[in-house]
């Protein structure tokens, strides 16, 4: 298995090229997510869940189009059981939203529709906008 | 990210055919392991490779380039020397083909009239019931019930109390989906309001 860095970050799967989504690990959590600026969301999945094959290309779509103003990213739970118990994920699929390093909601099993991933994955931002605007 | 990251990685060379199991499924662990046994011959050399398809989706595609991890997940995948992958009852039927204990009847579902295999069409209806029925068996990642398993609820339910607790013979702790994890289904097989969205 290739080693990951914050400088050489693995996408998964590799070759393809409308992968929207980076899978983040314990090393990188901290960088990428918590230290990292603006709207995040990162989907806490398992690649034995069907729920989360079912949901990966309405995912996908929706990490395109919010992609000028929110970074995804996933954490395979079966490869960062720390990750997944610090959060208290309860089940998969769930998206994690980070404002600033700090969770301001989540969606857990959200429906695998565009309307329905898109409202969970911007909501929680919207609502803390003007915590945002006075931030700025 | 840089160029020989993006590269595809080439396919591992292979003489002998790869059976990839779902190694969150305790069905699918049981039959791994049988598998793996079975194939063992007298001289220490297995006539089929049994791997668990575990979570790096690239080290999969390190076995060949085609093969997509969430498909991986979804059925039984085996992928033959000659580059080619064989799925779902075609992978159980050339897996028996491969097995010194099963070889010995594994010639029938080769066998056909006018274009048509019975054998292997009964096959992949098997498979396809034992698919569907995993989740009766402590599968923690397959999923909610069929729609005609439904109703038969508190049938899985007792069921799950018998062989639900399995998890801890792989010594592996599991992540359930949320739909495994949610409210019980009622008799009637219809979801309760708050199931629908897992």
């Amino acid at each position: 298995m290739m080693n990951e860095t914050p400088e050489n970050p693995r996408t998964t799967p590799r070759s393809m090229s409308s992968d929207h989504l980076r899978t983040v690990t314990a090393s990188t959590f901290k960088l990428w997510v918590l230290e990292g600026k603006g709207p995040i969301a990162v989907e806490f999945m398992s690649y034995g869940c069907i729920h989360c094959r079912e949901i990966e290309p309405v995912l996908q779509q929706v990490a395109d189009m919010v992609k000028s103003k929110e970074k995804i990213f996933r954490v395979n739970t079966a490869d960062d059981q720390e990750l997944t118990d610090s959060y208290e994920i309860q089940g998969t699929p769930t998206v994690v939203m980070f404002l600033n390093g700090k969770e301001v909601g989540r969606a857990e099993g959200p429906p695998p529709t565009v309307s329905s991933l898109l409202t969970a994955l911007t909501h929680p931002f919207e609502s803390n906008a003007p915590a945002r605007a006075a931030k700025a | 990210m840089s160029d020989e990251t993006r590269a595809i990685p080439q396919m591992q060379e292979r003489t002998n055919p790869v059976l990839l199991f779902n190694d969150e499924c305790a069905v699918c662990r049981g039959i791994g392991r049988w598998v793996q046994t079975s194939a063992q011959g007298k001289s220490g050399k297995a006539s089929i490779i049994v791997r668990p398809i575990g979570n790096d989706a690239e080290e999969l595609r390190l076995l060949d380039p085609e093969l997509d991890i969430w498909d991986a997940y979804a059925t039984i995948h085996v992928l033959m020397p000659d580059g080619s992958m064989k799925l779902g009852g075609e992978a159980v039927a050339e897996v028996l083909r491969d097995l010194r204990n099963t070889k010995w009847f594994a010639w029938c579902f080769a066998v056909s009239i006018f274009g048509f295999r019975p054998f292997q069409l009964v096959l992949n209806i098997a498979y396809a019931i034992l698919a569907d029925v995993r989740p009766l068996f402590g599968c923690e990642s397959c999923g909610k019930p069929s729609f005609w398993l439904r109703p038969i609820a508190p049938t899985i339910k007792w069921a799950k109390s018998i062989f639900g607790k399995n998890r801890a013979l792989s010594g592996t702790a599991h992540f359930s989906s949320l739909s495994t994890t949610g409210p019980e289904l009622p008799p009637s097989g219809e979801l309760p309001p708050q199931a629908r969205h897992f």
